[in-house]
C-alpha cells in the first residue's frame, strides 16, 4: 500500500505544483479559459433568455437548458482537447530540454513514478480548469432540463477524456504526429451523434403514446408524473398542471447492443478511455528510461564480443 | 570501490569505448582526462547506469551497473556536464526535492539541505531562486545535489568547465573536503594540469582507449620521460652539440630559434650534471632553462599518437 502511495504521490508532483503556480502563465491560462467558456455561455444564455422572454413553459426552458449545456460541454471538451496534450507533452519534453531527465533517473524514483508524477501534475491543471468552469455551468440550472447527476457524469466523461488525451499526447509514447492530431479524436467523436448521448443528455424522440398521470389529494396540490406508452411512470414527479406537450422519452442513453449492451453511453465511454489510458501509460513507462530494460529481455554483454574486444588492439 | 573491466561501447560503427579497464580504490580522486569526444562522458554514463555497455562490466562498490542499477544509484552521486536546474525553485527547495527523490525522510531533508549548502558555501543563498545564481554557484549547487543521499562514490563530469579561476579554487577546496570525508571521486576533464594538482590517480583516455593510468606521479613520469632543456650558448654551437650528444642522459639535440633544445631523461640532478659538463667543456652558457608545459605537450602527444 505504501509503495503504491509513494508511486502515486511523489516529490515530482509537489515540485511541479510549486513551480507551475509560480509563473504568470498559470493564472493567465485560467483567465483566458474562463473568458472563452464564459463568453460562449453568456452569448448563448442571452440569446436564449431573450427568445424565452415572450413565452416560457417548462418544456421550452428545459430545451434551452439542454442546448446551453450541450454547447458549453462540447466547447469545454474542445478546449481541453487542445490544452491537455499541450500540458503533458511539455511536461516530459521540458525535463529533456533542461537535461534533468538523467538526474531523475539516477535517483531512487522508478520510471513509472517519474512519468506518473509529471502527468499527474500537468493533468491536475486540466482538472483545475474543469473545476473553474462549474460556476459557468450553473447557468444551465436557471433553465432546468439538466439534472445534477447528468452534469456530474458529463464532467466525469470530460475529465477522463482529457486524462486519456493527456497520456496519449505525452511525448514518450506518441510520435509527434499523434500528439498534434490527438485533439482531433474528441472532435471526431463529437461529430458523431454518440457523444451527445455519451454526455448523458436525455434528448430522445418524443413519445406520442405516453402522457402524464396526475393525482390530487382532496384540495391539496396536484402531483403529476410522465408515463411511458405502457403507463409506467418515468422520471421525477412534479407539482402543478401537466404541460401541454408530451414528455421527453428517457430512453436513448443506454447502448442497445454489443459488448456494452445495457450500459449508459457515458459509462462505456469512460471505460474505453480508461483502457486506452492504461495501455498508453504502460507503453510510456517502458519507453521512458534511457536504458530500456524490458521485463522480457534483460540484456547481458555477449561473451563473444567480450573476447573480441579483449584481444583487440590496445595502444 | 570502482572497477571497470573491458568496457566497450559501440554506436553504429563507431567504437566510443574500446576495452577500457581501470580500478579506483576507496578514498582516491581519480582524474579522467582526454580530449572532447574521447569517451569520458560515455564511461561516466555507463558507471551511472544510464547507458548499457556493448561489452564489458563495471562495478560500483561491488554492484554491477547492468544487473543492479538500483544499488548503483544508492551508492552513487552523479553530476553531469550540464546544470540541470529548475528555475522556479529556491536553492533549498531544489535540494529538498532531490533528497525526497532519494527517499530521505521529510524530517531529515531540511537538515540535509542546510548541511550541504553550508558545505558548498551557499548557506546564505538558501531562499534565493536558482536561476539568479551565478554559474559557479549553480555548479556548486549541483555538486550539493549529487550528495543528498550521502553516496560513497561521486562521478563528476567536467565540474570545472566554464568556471573562473576563483570558482575553480573553491570547487577544488570542496572536493578536497569530500575526499577527507572518505568519498571516492571520479572527475573528468579535458585539461590535464587542472587535475594533476587535485587528483591522486589519473587515467588518460583518447579515441575510446585508455592510454595511461595509475598514480599521478607515475603517469607524469611516464609522460614526461624525456624532459627538454633550452640552452643558449655564445658561439661554439657545434662544440656544444657534439658535447651534448656525447652525454648518456641526452637523447637528442636540435636547434630552434638560435638556441639548442636538448631532450634528456632524468631528474633535476641530471639537468645540473648537463650544465656542469657544458661548463667543464669550456662552453660559454648564457641561458639554461627547463621548458615549461612539458606535461601538456606530452599529454597532447599521447592523445594524438594513436590516430595514424
Amino acid at each position: 500500500m505504501n509503495r503504491i502511495a509513494v508511486a502515486l504521490w511523489n516529490p515530482i508532483v509537489e515540485k511541479e505544483y510549486r513551480s507551475r503556480m509560480r509563473t504568470w502563465r498559470s493564472p493567465a491560462a485560467m483567465t483566458v479559459y474562463i473568458l472563452l467558456l464564459g463568453g460562449l455561455g453568456w452569448a448563448i444564455f442571452s440569446s436564449e433568455a431573450s427568445s424565452a422572454q415572450n413565452s416560457l413553459n417548462p418544456g421550452q426552458a428545459a430545451g434551452f437548458g439542454q442546448s446551453l449545456f450541450l454547447w458549453l460541454i462540447i466547447f469545454q471538451m474542445v478546449l481541453l482537447a487542445f490544452i491537455t496534450p499541450a500540458l503533458t507533452a511539455g511536461a516530459i519534453s521540458s525535463e529533456r530540454e533542461r537535461q534533468t531527465m538523467d538526474l531523475l533517473f539516477v535517483t531512487r524514483l522508478p520510471p513509472f513514478s517519474i512519468l506518473w508524477g509529471k502527468l499527474l501534475a500537468s493533468m491536475s491543471f486540466a482538472l483545475l480548469l474543469l473545476l473553474l468552469s462549474v460556476p459557468i455551468f450553473s447557468l444551465v440550472f436557471l433553465f432546468g432540463g439538466i439534472e445534477l447527476d447528468q452534469l456530474a457524469s458529463a464532467f466525469l466523461v470530460t475529465a477522463v477524456a482529457a486524462l486519456t488525451l493527456g497520456i496519449i499526447g505525452s511525448k514518450p509514447v506518441a510520435p509527434p504526429a499523434i500528439t498534434y492530431l490527438s485533439p482531433l479524436i474528441p472532435l471526431i467523436t463529437i461529430g458523431m451523434n454518440q457523444s451527445i448521448s455519451g454526455y448523458g443528455v436525455r434528448n430522445g424522440p418524443f413519445v406520442g403514446s405516453g402522457g402524464y398521470s396526475c393525482s390530487s389529494n382532496n384540495g391539496g396540490p396536484q402531483v403529476c408524473y410522465a408515463t411511458a406508452a405502457n403507463g409506467a411512470p418515468i422520471g421525477k414527479a412534479f407539482v402543478g398542471q401537466p404541460p401541454s406537450y408530451p414528455p421527453f422519452q428517457q430512453s436513448g442513453t443506454s447502448i442497445p447492443s454489443g459488448l456494452f449492451a445495457g450500459w449508459q453511453y457515458w459509462q462505456a465511454s469512460i471505460v474505453e478511455w480508461l483502457v486506452v489510458s492504461a495501455i498508453a501509460l504502460v507503453i510510456s513507462a517502458l519507453l521512458l528510461p534511457p536504458v530500456r530494460r524490458l521485463p522480457w529481455g534483460r540484456r547481458h554483454p555477449s561473451p563473444s564480443l567480450l573476447g573480441e574486444t579483449g584481444s583487440g588492439p590496445n595502444a | 570501490m570502482i572497477a571497470v573491466e573491458g568496457l566497450t561501447k559501440i554506436y553504429g560503427h563507431r567504437r566510443a569505448l574500446d576495452a577500457v579497464s581501470f580500478e579506483v580504490p576507496k578514498g582516491e580522486i581519480f582524474g579522467f582526462v582526454g580530449p572532447n569526444g574521447a569517451g569520458k562522458t560515455t564511461t561516466l554514463r555507463i558507471l551511472a547506469a544510464l547507458l548499457d555497455p556493448t561489452a564489458g562490466r563495471a562495478f560500483i562498490d561491488g554492484a554491477d551497473v547492468v544487473q543492479h542499477p538500483d544499488r548503483v544509484h544508492d551508492r552513487l552521486g552523479y553530476m553531469p556536464d550540464f546544470f540541470g536546474v529548475y528555475d522556479q525553485l529556491t536553492a533549498g527547495e531544489y535540494l529538498d526535492f532531490y533528497a525526497a527523490c532519494y527517499r530521505q525522510p521529510k524530517l531529515r531533508r531540511r537538515k540535509i539541505a542546510d548541511d550541504l549548502l553550508e558545505l558548498v558555501g551557499l548557506a546564505d543563498r538558501r531562499d534565493q531562486s536558482v536561476d539568479t545564481l551565478s554559474r559557479g554557484m549553480k555548479q556548486r549547487l549541483c555538486l550539493a545535489r549529487s550528495l543528498v543521499h550521502d553516496p560513497a562514490v561521486l562521478l563528476l563530469d567536467e565540474p570545472a568547465s566554464g568556471l573562473d579561476p576563483r570558482a575553480r579554487v573553491e570547487m577544488r577546496e570542496i572536493l578536497k573536503e569530500l575526499q577527507q570525508m572518505g568519498k571516492t571521486i571520479v572527475i573528468s576533464s579535458h585539461i590535464l594540469p587542472e587535475l594533476t594538482e587535485l587528483c591522486t590517480m589519473i587515467g588518460i583516455i583518447d579515441h575510446g582507449q585508455l592510454r595511461a593510468t595509475g598514480r599521478v606521479q607515475d603517469v607524469i613520469r611516464q609522460l614526461t620521460a624525456g624532459r627538454r632543456l633550452r640552452i643558449t650558448v655564445l658561439g661554439q654551437r657545434e662544440e656544444a652539440i657534439a658535447l651534448l650528444k656525447g652525454l648518456a642522459s641526452v637523447r637528442e639535440v636540435d636547434v630552434s630559434n638560435g638556441s639548442l633544445e636538448a631532450a634528456f631523461e632524468g631528474d633535476e640532478a641530471t639537468a645540473a650534471g648537463i650544465l656542469q659538463a657544458l661548463i667543464a667543456g669550456g662552453i660559454k652558457v648564457s641561458g639554461f632553462t627547463q621548458l615549461e608545459g612539458g606535461l601538456e605537450a606530452a599529454f597532447l602527444k599521447v592523445t594524438t599518437e594513436g590516430i595514424g
